[in-house]
């Protein structure tokens, strides 16, 4: 048996030593860092920092008129003579290699030869003034030769046979428009089918969710002397950011770098298109030799970068009379618009959590991740599990009815527990940490299930009120997406104070403070100590993106490391100054004593004043590495992920009949969060994901008509929850099934606080009105066509 | 320009061209008013729909409809720049005040060198987003006779959302009713089939000088609304959908305007 | 590609007016089409005032004109000549938090933030006509500003909380009581 690497080690002792200890920090609640600026409006958001540079320009992007046109010829003689136009840049201007894509190199920074969505930006204007900039970008002109649009999905390939269909190739340089394709291939599907008691089928769909963060995107560039360049960016990827911008500029990494300030929400959204951001303010600083503006409108931020994945998937499950599931399977269809993104990726991790979290002993699913002329899919909160979530939880419902079992019972009898094997063959383990019964029970008991569901099912009137339940799961961090590693840097300045470097950024989430509480608990020293640097890639070290919900597992694990060692250093430094064992040394700072011999004390300011006299180190990087994720291409079999967050969510619906009108009145929101680390942080994102989740159930949808333009491209008419439309109550309920290798136990939940919303409250509805949907938003217009329909209205 | 909420928006998206544009903020002086004299309740064009929410008007329960459209009136910050004129000027179907001054015999008093003209509303309208007003015209005032006791009105906008919705459809309804017999009735919605506001003047006729009953309501949206209203497929909403909303909403704003006249809501 | 100086292709005349913002005046020369969140936030340096869409959709940009919550990517610059001014920044004196502040730290309302300066203003223009509001007016006084991050819950929670601070005398709060 091979030695587990010492970094694992550390984060297991660490576990093991803390696993009964009443905490100081970790658990708390307790203020974020950032808090008081944010309250009083002091925090620079990235378009802010454009006040500070007195001769900056701006750069305008024009964009394609045609969703999918070959470009013939570009004119930008007249742009260019417009007053106060500085630059105009097309793809020839390109110093490197014009691509942006972030896991295929499939997406031109600049338009070339053909434009594939309305989004595609064909030149960049330079100007001091950005209504001159705009003004200017309306006279270029061009020669478009239109091509056919391709705006759904099922054009590229057939649902039943997942064959491609004959069509004009958005992507012919790739041959085809099929970007992904994942399997799952387990046990005898076909010998299950046949066996079977009860089968359900239905076929699902699920809408472009945009992320509509309050804050759109911006990049600000500055010229540096050496002819590199220093850009600011709303990102989730600093460092992907730099590796973008070194690209397109043709210069090397070390020259990029991507500073990140506070960001205004990201979800996702801001994953890749900083690669855009940045390279477009790069190029124009370079080339004009002054900082560079770019700030996109609200229009241009829903129209220029990606959305969450739609889906169309048909499923079907087999069980016996007593629940017991036997198979699944689906077909499963993305559309990824454009451009790939973080298209395959995201079809991986729907292929993977296709299922649900139970045991099935025979499965076969196909995910197909497809172009079209669509605006582009990538990464959203959930990244494909709220939609497979989506189409499991309803048929998981609906097979609940066929068999007349309550649905919470037959998820009982199905779900994954300690000792089960995943469908991909992974044994879940006590240090996984499977606390999904525990949750279900919990949301069972706090929502008052079995009762409600009884009153409710003897109801009259016009308004009628429905419970629902869904499950999820989701596995942590990036899996076979690419290696998995983390690392931050702790420094205790010599006056006592303590400098916390980590790449991983804040969106809102605050997963920094998490972080802070982990190296609190370890070091003994309050998180006030703490000062968080803003993520830079020439100062902070490479964490990884923040995606995934990997921050508090992966980036905490290696906070973990650093403050470890910090803590033995300060130990044996102590241990000299007190005359007692280093391990018997007590950090309470500002005191420090012996455990054995507690009127033995000095101060935290002697301890480090002290290391310094003494030359010893008191900064450390933390270094942590996932094991590498298996997963067999043809088979789905492996252990895909190092653990999964669990989840259970009961919503609690009342109906109009007589408009379709759908209110959420309650949640309950139970999740296996392994450990709670920043207590504020989980109650906040169980409240905000139950709330990003409600807008994706019932009122979300971005609409592109026949030609690809995309109909509401604007927060009027593009329907996010206001504070009118949330339930009156939400209640997070969390669940501690630690997994071993995370930081004191803990797992993510910034995505899975979504995944399980939607087909809550769809099950919900369908309770009240007795009927089956499947597809969302779940608009007041599709329930009421579902009880005409139905004969349940009056007209 | 008024308020400034719709053509700003209209021209910096590029739907609307213009290099000069003329700020009638200055007229608040004169324009900014709600009167009520000799009979005829008059509101200045530029009044806000804010000021005119924290009026006393809109507590008389004969004009509970204008309490309504404040409650659903886009944003409390749209509010205060929103005038009543360039609501109406604006000339969209989703248009709360235009409803409720259709349902309330509104009239639209235009100025210019020339002299003014009073122009009725339901006759202001012409086209998608056009109006009657000649661009050397400004809306000075749009005024309505006080309405009689034992009437009242309501407003409903019914949505994916609650909160700032556009509404799939939208209906205002004035009633006056005498021992349960509708003495008048006007009704209006977002859309019979033109692209701007109008009344329901069938279905009104309909009710007029009948029983208010259930039965009677029931008929004049079976077999009457939809002779006359022609609803449109769009992205956000089916016409089947609107028609079918259409009668659920006016039913409930009759039944609400009933209860303000008998109960004081 | 030369610089042509601003003079030539500007063809809109400066028009100079006075705001005063936070309690203290400033001269600016403005365009006519200029926005009062641009003046603002980049001629002024007051970006506490946030853009999110640019239309009035959001409530991201407003802020208090003459006691008014107002959208000021909507206002023109020049009507808000002569007016008093009010952003996040002038809520409270250096070193102190207003109740409402404080209220949303105490109930643990900070995700992002970047909602915060037009959910603080919202708030406070209740407040100043609305010194004990219910759930609806809560909810109604803050329709128009959107929290993507989800903290509405909370801020119904903080209104409240604020409302009461404010009963009790207790308008301002020293930074340092909530700084660790």
């Amino acid at each position: 048996m091979s030695e587990l690497p010492e970094y694992v080690r550390i984060v297991e002792e660490i576990f093991d030593k803390y696993k009964d200890r009443e905490f100081l920090y970790v658990g708390k609640r307790i203020q974020r860092w950032d808090a008081v600026e944010k309250v009083k409006g002091r925090t620079l958001f990235t378009a802010d920092f454009a006040k500070y540079y007195r001769n900056a320009v701006f750069v305008y992007s024009v964009r394609t008129k045609h969703a999918h046109a070959r470009i013939k010829s570009i004119d930008v003689s007249e742009t260019q003579r417009y007053p106060g136009v500085l630059r105009v840049i097309t793809a020839k201007d390109i110093p490197g290699i014009n691509d942006v894509g972030y896991v295929i190199p499939d997406q031109p920074l600049l338009v070339k030869d053909k434009a594939r969505y309305i989004g595609d930006i064909i030149a960049l204007i330079v100007a001091e003034d950005p209504n001159v900039a705009k003004e200017a970008g309306e006279l270029i002109k061009v020669d478009y030769e239109k091509l056919p649009v391709i705006t759904d999905p099922l054009q590229v390939v057939d649902l039943r046979t997942l064959e491609e269909k004959e069509h004009p190739l958005i992507h012919e340089e790739r041959g085809s428009d099929i970007v992904a394709h994942f399997k799952i291939r387990k046990g005898d599907v076909k010998k299950a089918f046949n066996e079977a008691d009860v089968v359900v089928e239905g076929e699902y769909s699920t809408p472009f969710q945009e992320h509509a963060y309050m804050e759109p995107e911006a990049a600000i560039a500055l010229p540096e002397a050496d002819g590199g360049v220093t850009v600011i960016a709303t990102t989730q990827c600093p460092f992907d950011v730099r590796k973008a911008v070194a690209k397109v500029l043709g210069i090397t990494q070390n020259k990029v770098r991507v500073i990140v300030p506070a960001v205004g929400g990201g979800f996702g959204g801001k994953e890749d298109v900083a690669n855009e951001l940045g390279a477009k303010a790069a190029l124009a600083a370079l080339m004009t030799g002054r900082p560079a503006v770019v700030i996109h409108s609200r229009e241009e931020s829903i129209i220029g970068h990606s959305k969450r994945h739609p889906m169309r998937a048909w499923y079907r499950h087999a069980a016996k009379r007593d629940g017991t599931l036997l198979a699944v399977e689906a077909n499963i269809v993305f559309d990824t618009g454009a451009y790939a993104s973080l298209g395959p990726f995201v079809a991986w991790r729907a292929t993977v959590h296709a299922t649900g979290p139970y045991n099935v002993e025979a499965a076969r699913i196909d995910t197909l991740s497809v172009y079209t002329n669509n605006v582009y899919a990538g990464a959203f909160r959930g990244f494909g599990c709220p939609q497979t979530a989506f189409a499991v939880e309803l048929q998981m419902d609906a097979l609940a009815k066929e068999l007349g079992m309550d649905p919470v019972d037959l998820r009982l009898k199905n779900i994954l527990r300690e000792g089960d094997r995943t469908v991909h063959g992974q044994l879940l383990t006590k240090d996984h940490g499977v606390g999904l019964e525990e949750a279900i029970r919990k949301a069972v008991e706090i929502s008052k299930w079995y009762e409600k569901r009884k009153l409710f099912s003897k109801q009259s009137g016009t308004l009628r009120k429905g419970m629902g339940i869904a499950l999820l799961w989701h596995g942590n961090s990036i899996g076979v997406e690419g290696a998995d590693y983390s690392s931050a840097t702790l420094i205790i300045n010599r006056d006592g104070s303590i400098t916390f470097r980590v790449g991983l950024i804040d969106m809102g989430q605050g997963s920094q403070w998490g972080m802070v509480l982990i190296a609190s608990e370890i070091l003994g020293v309050p998180p006030s100590y703490f000062r968080v640097e803003q993520p830079d890639t020439a100062a902070t070290p490479d964490s990884g993106p923040t995606v995934a919900s990997r921050s508090t597992v992966m980036g905490g694990a290696a906070v973990v490391n650093a403050a470890y060692k910090l803590r033995q250093r300060l130990n044996k430094v102590a241990s000299t100054l007190l005359g007692c064992d280093p391990d018997d040394v007590e950090i309470r700072a500002p005191d420090v004593y012996c455990r054995s011999s507690p009127e033995k004390r000095v101060s935290w300011n002697d301890v480090v004043e002290q290391s310094f006299w003494l030359g010893i180190p008191l900064q450390e990087f933390g270094y942590f590495r996932a094991p590498p994720a298996e997963w067999d291409e043809e088979t789905g079999q492996g252990a895909p992920y190092i653990t999964y967050t669990f989840g259970s969510i009961i919503a609690e619906v009342t109906v109009d009949l007589e408009t379709g009108g759908v209110k959420v009145d309650r949640m309950v929101t139970a999740y296996d969060v392994g450990k709670v680390i920043n207590r504020v942080g989980v109650e906040l994102h169980a409240e905000g994901g139950a709330i990003q989740g409600l807008g994706y159930a019932l009122m979300e949808e971005v609409v592109h008509n026949k030609d690809a333009y995309v109909m509401n491209a604007n927060l009027s008419t593009y329907y996010i929850p206001t504070i009118h439309d949330i339930p009156d109550e939400i209640i997070p309920v969390f669940v501690e099934a630690k997994y071993r290798r995370g930081p004191f136990g803990a797992k993510g939940l910034g995505e899975p606080s979504i995944n399980g919303i939607a087909p809550a409250i769809v099950n919900a509805v369908s309770h009240a009105t007795g009927l089956r949907f499947y597809s969302i938003p779940l608009t007041p217009e599709k329930v009421y066509m579902a009880l005409k329909k139905a004969g349940k209205t009056s007209f | 320009m008024g308020g400034g909420s719709d053509l700003l928006v209209l021209i910096r998206s590029g739907i609307v061209k213009a290099n000069t544009v003329l700020d009638l903020w200055p007229l608040r002086k004169e324009l900014a008013y709600i009167k009520r004299e000799k009979g005829t309740v008059r509101i200045g064009a530029l009044t806000t729909i804010s000021e005119l929410c924290e009026s006393d008007l809109i507590k008389d329960i004969r004009y509970a409809g204008l309490a309504d459209v404040c409650k659903k009136f886009s944003t409390p910050f749209i509010r205060n720049i929103a005038t009543v004129g360039g609501n109406v000027g604006a000339a969209h179907p989703l248009s709360d005040m235009v409803l409720m001054l259709l349902v309330l015999n509104g009239k639209v008093k235009l100025l210019s060198k020339n002299g003014k003209r009073v122009v009725d509303i339901t006759k202001f309208f012409k086209g998608k987003r056009q109006t009657v007003r000649n661009y050397d015209e400004i809306i000075a005032e749009v005024s309505f006779t006080e309405a009689p006791p034992n009437s009242s009105t309501a407003f409903i906008k019914f949505d994916r959302r609650w909160g700032h919705a556009m509404g799939y459809v939208l209906v205002g309804a004035y009633m006056q009713l005498h021992d349960n017999i509708i003495e008048d009735v006007r009704i209006a919605f977002d859309s019979m089939g033109n692209p701007y506001p109008e009344r329901a003047w069938k279905t009104e006729e309909f009710l007029k000088g009948n029983e208010f009953s259930d039965e009677l309501i029931k008929q004049a949206l079976n077999d009457v609304l939809p002779k006359e209203m022609k609803r449109i497929t769009d992205y956000r909403a089916s016409a089947e959908y609107r028609l079918d909303l259409s009668k659920v909403l006016l039913r409930r704003a009759l039944l609400k305007i009933k209860s303000r006249i008998e109960g004081g809501d | 590609m030369s610089t042509i100086p601003r003079e030539e292709w500007d063809k809109y005349p400066d028009i100079e007016i006075t705001l005063n913002v936070n309690g203290k005046d400033y001269r600016v020369k403005v365009k006519p089409y200029e926005r009062l969140l641009d003046v603002l936030r980049y001629k002024l340096g007051f970006t506490g005032v946030k853009e999110g869409c640019g239309r009035g959709e959001c409530g991201a940009c407003v802020i208090l004109m003459d006691g008014k919550l107002v959208p000021s990517c909507l206002v023109l610059a020049e009507r808000a000549n002569g007016s008093k001014i009010l952003t996040v920044e002038g809520l409270a004196p250096e070193g102190k938090l207003h109740a409402i502040q404080k209220a949303l730290l105490d109930t643990y309302a900070v995700q992002c933030g970047f909602c915060f300066p037009g959910v603080i203003l919202a708030i406070k223009a209740l407040l100043d006509r609305n010194p004990n509001p219910t759930d609806e007016e809560i909810k109604d006084a803050l329709s128009g500003q959107l929290c993507r991050c989800g903290s509405y819950l909370r801020f119904i929670k903080a209104v409240k909380l604020a409302a009461q601070y404010i009963r009790e005398g207790k308008e301002y709060f020293d930074e340092s009581e909530v700084r660790r």
